[in-house]
């Protein structure tokens, strides 16, 4: 049985592409957000082996859905995903909890080798 | 001691120490307050130090008297202005200078020329008369920690951070977390990571903790290339002072020669040509087809990795010009600030050596005609301090640098009656600003009423375009009378790995650097004539449409079906293929062709099966 994932961004599309490389390698995909509201709701629902955040999110951004995620479940799994430019938010983000990042555009092995830090 | 084997170490540090010296010098003459003060005083003192401890009397006497400027600055004692700014940027000079012959003496050792040496300005010798070498060392270093004092064994870590790892910043941090869990942090230096962290920190945990467990703790936090482990020395701070310096440490870098990352990066190249014959040949074997798909993560990963080494940030080269454009605005009595944007951007070596000069050439002729004099900007209503911008940002698979300043713009009158004199223009009334720029970048066309001596001399526009063009870029002007000119230079990523559009044209296969593609469209009705040319309607844009095979001569048997378009703003255009194939990644040798060679190709590169294709460059079709 393959590890569960909650995948969050605002894009169908990077949601879509991060969930394909997950899925080829195994893992689960249980859930998606297109904000930080539905992220804590549906972490709370699901709760995943592994998140996958994107920072910059329509009504509550990654970084708050962490803190709140954190907060209510100390060992949650989350993984940023940046873009470059962003590093003072994704410090932001390991700050409030999150595990490690991946910076867009997504290369498998290194999106791969991200979640297997977070999960070791 | 035998300093020969520290000579490497000492000149780089002490290079770094000399730029961080010249810049605290330019932000004490901005006002930056106590900062740069003090910036400026850490390295003059630390240099002092390391020369003394290398033997090198002439420079740390040089530092000494700097330091003593330095401190009555700090003390209040001493006014800043531009002239004080003056000296001491000579002394920082004298000082790069007695550094330099230090350790790199004339094969003739001449104790004459040491001891005849001219003294540094009489201003700038606050205190000692020069005293002999040795013994007076001792008293020079009074208060200089020169860092063997070996208190406990604290044990210290070194972290190096994969060259290649993104956000390098955010990774140091999550590796303070993950060490933090198994013992307290000591001190970290640098103290806090921005975006100038390079990626090579140093972490002191308390004596005996375990060091077994810290050393994986820190390799788990990801992306690390190397720990070393030392004995925690105290004092003589490695960076030249306390924290938030960002001056990169000893040995961060390692030497490699172009040449050999050429090779390796061709080499590589054909790897993957020869891999993509191998995909094709394993379409009948799974179990082929399976290593054909394993080495092909693998060799992307090794692109990525040769890419990452040849890639180094644009500060590297922006380092130098805060002090070019002050000089610059000094010697025309013009007051301008130069600010630095988007320095953390990292390019191919060899490109970013190329355009140093051509930025150089496009800076100085900001300052020396495009800012308007303190007086001039004031009756236009504009802050009597011009503003240049130096900035450097990614955009797609390219880097783009602006140098932009907020002056009077380019008279596009004079340029025009100019063009007229010279009979290069006919029945034109308004210049477009591509047209501008063409004209402005022919060799010896100016219309500046007096070359100064600043922008007259080294490269001219006409290089600085040509050298662009060469490396595969482009550069676009826009100018507003009153507001002020911009110069874009858009360049690859690499040179030696690119992006490319593979097209086929009249049956040949040929390819386009992905960096001047901005999309491709599939040619249907949307094709038209307007005042004789074919253009194309592009979602409501009118652009030119070139058919390939006809600028190429080998039009073939086949309609064209799709169009790439390339380029932008008024150089945008469509140029018309008969088929797209594909995306490569391509490896271009560069190569002078025969005379009459259409200057359209940029170079050849080799495609995945193996036959040579010529590499397009679009911006000359167009």
């Amino acid at each position: 049985m393959g590890k569960t994932v909650l995948i969050c961004d605002d894009a169908l599309f990077m949601r879509t592409m991060l969930g394909n490389i997950l899925k080829q390698a195994g893992f689960e995909v249980i859930g998606e957000a297109e904000n930080g509201v539905e992220a804590v709701d549906r972490y709370r629902e699901l709760k995943p082996d592994l998140v996958t955040m994107d920072i910059v999110m329509p009504d509550k951004g990654g970084i708050d859905a962490v803190r709140e995620i954190v907060q209510e479940h100390p060992g949650a799994r989350i993984l940023m995903c940046s873009a470059m430019g962003q590093q003072g938010l994704v410090v932001e983000a390991i700050q409030a909890g999150a595990k490690d990042f991946v910076v867009k555009p997504f290369q498998p092995s290194r999106v791969l080798e991200a979640v297997q830090r977070v999960l070791g | 001691m035998d300093t020969g084997r520290y000579i490497e170490l000492f000149l780089s540090e002490s290079r770094e120490h000399l730029r961080a010296l010249s810049r605290s010098l330019l932000g004490i003459e901005q006002g930056g307050g106590d900062e740069p003060v003090e910036e400026a005083f850490r390295a003059a003192h630390t240099l002092k130090g390391m020369a003394a401890a290398m033997g090198y009397s002439a420079v740390a006497h040089e530092a000494h008297a700097l330091e003593d400027r330095l401190e009555s600055i700090r003390s209040g004692a001493l006014a800043v202005d531009a002239d004080l700014i003056d000296e001491l940027l000579a002394a920082s000079d004298r000082l790069h200078a007695a550094l330099e012959t230090s350790a790199f003496p004339p094969p003739e050792p001449d104790p004459a020329a040491e001891e005849g040496r001219e003294p540094p300005a009489a201003e700038a010798v606050a205190s000692p008369a020069v005293p002999a070498p040795e013994e007076d060392l001792a008293a020079l270093l009074d208060g200089v920690d020169v860092g063997i004092l070996e208190t406990d064994a604290a044990p210290a870590a070194r972290v190096l951070i994969d060259m290649a790892a993104p956000l390098k910043a955010a990774r140091a941090t999550i590796i303070c977390r993950a060490v933090a869990k198994v013992s307290p942090i000591v001190s970290c230096d640098p103290a806090a990571f921005d975006d100038a962290f390079d990626g090579d920190f140093r972490l002191v945990f308390p004596p005996g903790a375990d060091i077994d467990l810290l050393d994986a703790a820190i390799r788990e936090g990801g992306e690390v290339k190397a720990v070393s482990w030392e004995t925690a020395r105290r004092a003589a701070p490695r960076r030249g002072g306390s924290r938030g310096v960002p001056a990169p440490a000893v040995g961060r870098r390692v030497r490699v020669d172009q040449e050999h990352l050429d090779s390796i990066a061709e080499a590589v190249g054909e790897l993957g040509i020869l891999r993509a014959e191998l995909a094709a040949l394993a379409e009948a074997d799974t179990q082929v087809e399976r290593v054909s798909s394993e080495m092909g993560r693998v060799l992307d990963d090794l692109e990525y990795a040769i890419l990452g080494v040849r890639m180094i940030p644009v500060r590297d080269v922006f380092e130098r010009f805060p002090r070019v454009v002050r000089d610059a605005a000094r010697s025309t009595g013009k007051d301008v600030r130069l600010v630095l944007e988007g320095t953390e951007i990292t390019l191919d070596r060899s490109i970013l050596e190329d355009i140093g000069d051509p930025l150089l050439h496009l800076l100085r002729n900001a300052v020396d005609h495009g800012i308007e004099p303190a007086a001039e900007r004031r009756a236009a209503g504009k802050p009597p301090r011009g503003t240049l911008l130096l900035r450097a940002a990614r955009e797609r698979a390219a880097v783009v640098i602006d140098v932009e300043d907020d002056g009077r713009g380019i008279s596009r009158a004079d340029v025009l009656a100019r063009a007229r004199r010279e009979g290069l223009v006919d029945g034109v009334d308004e210049l477009r600003d591509d047209e501008l720029l063409r004209l402005l970048s022919r060799p010896g066309f100016t219309t500046a009423p007096s070359v100064s001596s600043m922008s007259g001399r080294g490269v001219g526009l006409d290089v600085a375009v040509s050298r662009v063009r060469g490396l595969g870029g482009s550069i676009s002007l826009t100018t507003a009378p009153g507001r002020g000119t911009r110069f874009q230079m858009r360049l690859p990523l690499s040179l030696a790995l690119a992006p490319a559009l593979r097209v086929q044209v009249g049956g040949e296969d040929y390819v386009i650097p992905l960096n001047h593609v901005e999309e491709v469209v599939e040619l249907n009705g949307a094709v038209s004539r307007q005042r004789g040319r074919e253009v194309l309607n592009l979602r409501g844009d009118v652009v030119p449409l070139v058919r390939l095979g006809e600028a190429l001569s080998c039009a073939g048997r086949g309609a064209e079906t799709a169009a790439v378009i390339a380029g932008s703003g008024a150089a945008r255009g469509a140029l018309a293929v008969e088929r797209l194939i594909g995306r490569e990644q391509m490896v271009v040798k560069r190569f002078d062709g025969p005379a009459g060679t259409l200057p359209c190709f940029a170079g050849v590169t080799l495609l995945g099966d193996g036959r040579p294709a010529l590499v397009l460059d679009p911006m000359s079709v167009l």
